[in-house]
């Protein structure tokens, strides 16, 4: 402001050499971003944008949608008990999950921090589930908790002299199940978060907290936590998107008993509610409805995350 | 600042109208006239499959110089979100073959030719009347046609019920339970099991059909689930479950049998040609024989595939045609013994009475055959398809939950009535 001030002021011509200036030098930015700005625009933009209208339409995905207002959002908020069941499925889900899959990954980063060998070993085992191929995975899940005697779950009850267990058909062992998978498959990622989080932290201030006197669950408790903040509100808000949106496990794992959702709905989450309405029912429009209903839960409760961590760091 | 902001309410304003373009009813201009033709078939099942009905396509062309078909195999598991896809872009196979429900779902959405402008007479008077009625729509529109068929069968152990004391399979539902009892008694670990839909509404329809219930009014006018039939076959269907310790979730028939962990099967005809093959110690050791009957005599479920033409085609009168010929003696022959020879499967055509020359033992043969005087096809009636699950959910809870079976089916009619509306 005050350099603008001191100035001269320009005349019209050196105001619009200056501009051209300023404008060759953007030009070949401005390009070479527009590869990216077209997919971005294609693959992102537009269907989000379609996706909403969609919303406020009744569209069976072949004749032409018809406007209905508000009533898909209406009729899901207000008298649709299977996606009051999806949604209650996913909170208690997101919330296991979440939790555990953070704690698990922050227990592991804590165990497996150092340089050393064997902290890299370990460190790849567990990373390992996060870039092996869900289905493959999902189809061995199934396998473990597979109803018949020589699933390794069964197998291994049948040691203790144990009945077969009907894992996958019994709906009170359906969202413990997914919470398993979740924190199997899950922690490895955060972990290695949470490792580069405490070896930024400065040596420094464990070395004041010994020399106040801290022992090492004062060390943890008043010095890697807060020092953590950061990376575990990362850790928690992108596992808590991915925890919103889980599917394959669903649609993959259950699909050997029932239709999507498992037996009697046990494990009906948001997406493979949002699939089922959408690609099973034909209910393109009502699935739209979901998809925003998604969104506007995931975006409140980051938001909300957020203005927790910040309200924390200001205590 | 004001002006960048009016911008960008305008840009966002332009996409969103963009956003919203989609109608799905682009036009595609049709050729009905003879002509040069090459249709893509999505051909819904395995490769196998898909490479048999190649080998009936090339000898259509072989018959119809103009007319080239190139065939692709879909999976079970995504194809009717395929097969949508392709109706909502426009864009994809000419001709599609799925479920025996997809033709009249997909066809009221507008996303496949009513055959009748084709004349399928021929083909209507050689399908069996109840699976013809299933692929009809209550309107009479027949957007797809009956392709093959898959049959309930009962599959046992012959040896593994003689040791238990057992003359032979059991005929009725009190045998049937008998004979659970007598099997466990004799150290098989699980008697019976079921398949194909095993802890959905499939299995539970046979036992509706046995106890003379029905879905709908066959004018699908009315919900008729909720009745005292329904009640005694949603009863003796969660007994297997609850008392008899059938599994809920899916097995390996094949394999159990061959352990002598199972005894007895109620599962889908395209089973049988995967034993001999895939379990070569369980050669001569099985038998298969018509389902047990209930209190209203026998009855069970057909299913299968459907085949027709999507909506958007250019060569309508093309793939209506190649669709018709698949009814012809010589399709029939191809695709049963390809089938067989490719993927060591059992082709059922639409055709019964060229069943006496699928590639099966005499025994699965007579099987079919009885079976087939009894069978129903699935209900053609408006939102059955989107029933379905639920009807599932509420019988479920019968077995886990010990739900009353009146009160569960009655919540079944509801939803039902709900969207038949």
């Amino acid at each position: 402001m005050t350099a603008v001030l001191t100035e001269p002021p320009l005349t019209n011509g050196r105001t619009a050499s200056r501009r051209r200036a300023r404008l060759r030098r953007a030009v070949p930015g401005y390009l070479m971003l527009l590869p990216f700005a077209g997919l971005f625009l294609g693959f992102l933009i537009w269907p989000l944008l379609n996706a909403l209208y969609f919303a406020f339409t009744d569209f069976n995905g072949v004749r032409p949608p018809s406007w209905v207002g508000t009533e898909n959002f209406r009729r899901l908020w207000l008298d649709d008990p299977r996606f009051r069941k999806a949604l209650v499925n996913s909170l208690i889900y997101v919330a296991l999950a979440v939790t555990l899959t953070t704690a698990a990954a922050l227990t592991l980063a804590l165990a497996f921090r150092g340089t050393s060998w064997r902290d890299r070993v370990m460190r790849t085992i567990f990373f390992l589930p996060s870039v092996t191929s869900t289905i493959a995975v999902m189809l061995i899940w199934r396998w473990i908790f597979s109803g018949e005697r020589f699933g390794l779950a069964n197998t291994v009850l049948s040691w203790f002299g144990a009945e077969p267990v009907s894992w996958l058909s019994t709906p009170r062992w359906t969202i413990p199940l997914l919470v398993l998978m979740a924190v199997w498959g899950g922690c490895g990622y955060g972990m290695v978060i949470f490792v580069s989080g405490l070896n930024a932290i400065p040596e420094e201030l464990y070395e004041a907290a010994r020399l106040d006197g801290a022992g090492g669950w004062q060390q943890f408790r008043y010095v890697t936590l807060p020092q953590l903040r950061p990376v575990t509100t990362y850790v928690v808000i992108t596992g808590l998107i991915g925890a919103f949106q889980v599917f394959e496990a669903v649609y993959i794992v259950f699909r050997a008993v029932s239709s999507v959702g498992g037996v009697q709905d046990g494990g009906l989450m948001l997406v493979p509610y949002l699939y089922d309405m959408g690609f099973t029912k034909f209910q393109l429009g009502y699935a739209s409805a979901i998809a925003w209903t998604l969104f506007l839960i995931i975006f409140v409760i980051s938001m909300i995350q957020l203005r927790v961590t910040r309200a924390l760091r200001e205590l | 600042m004001h002006r960048r902001s009016l911008v960008a309410a305008a840009a966002a304003a332009m996409l969103l109208a963009a956003g919203c373009t989609t109608t799905g009813t682009a036009t595609t201009p049709q050729q009905d006239a003879a002509g040069p033709a090459e249709l893509l078939f999505w051909n819904t099942g395995s490769d196998e499959q898909a490479a048999a009905m190649q080998v009936a396509a090339d000898r259509y062309k072989e018959l119809h110089p103009d007319v080239t078909i190139k065939v692709q195999a879909i999976a079970w598991d995504d194809g009717r979100a395929k097969v949508l896809t392709a109706a909502t872009s426009r864009s994809g196979p000419d001709i599609v073959s799925g479920g025996l429900s997809w033709g009249i779902e997909l066809g009221e959405l507008g996303g496949m030719i009513d055959l009748n402008r084709y004349d399928v007479t021929a083909a209507r008077q050689q399908t069996r009347p109840e699976l013809w009625s299933s692929i009809t729509s209550p309107g009479g529109a027949v957007y797809g046609i009956p392709m093959d068929m898959t049959l309930y069968v009962f599959y046992y152990r012959p040896d593994l019920l003689q040791r238990a004391g057992l003359g032979g399979p059991p005929t009725t539902w009190a045998e049937l339970f008998t004979a659970v009892d007598r099997l466990k008694a004799s150290g098989v670990p699980t008697p019976l099991v079921e398949e194909w839909g095993t802890f959905e509404w499939l299995p539970w329809f046979n036992y509706l059909k046995q106890a003379g219930g029905s879905l709908y009014s066959p004018d699908c006018t009315e919900v008729t689930i909720a009745s005292d039939a329904a009640v005694t076959a949603t009863t003796a269907w969660a007994d297997q479950y609850r008392r008899y310790g059938v599994p809920k979730a899916t097995v390996d028939v094949g394999a159990g049998l061959a352990k002598g962990e199972y005894a007895m099967a109620i599962g889908a005809s395209y089973l049988a040609g995967g034993f001999d093959s895939g379990h070569p110690e369980l050669k001569g050791k099985w038998q298969t024989a018509p389902l047990p009957t209930g209190p209203a005599g026998a009855g069970s479920f057909v299913g299968g595939k459907i085949v027709g033409a999507m909506s958007y085609t250019k060569y309508p009168q093309a793939a209506a045609d190649f669709v018709k010929w698949l009814y012809t003696d010589e399709a029939v022959e191809i695709l049963q013994r390809e089938v067989f020879t490719r993927g060591g499967e059992l082709y059922i055509s639409p055709r019964p009475e060229l069943l006496a020359k699928a590639n099966a033992s005499d025994n699965l043969k007579q099987t079919l055959q009885a079976t087939l005087g009894t069978v129903t096809g699935p209900p053609n009636c408006k939102g059955w398809e989107t029933s379905g699950a639920e009807v599932s959910k509420r019988l479920q809870a019968v077995v886990n939950d010990g739900a009353d079976p009146r009160a569960a089916l009655t919540e079944a009619a509801q939803i039902m009535r709900d969207n038949l509306g």
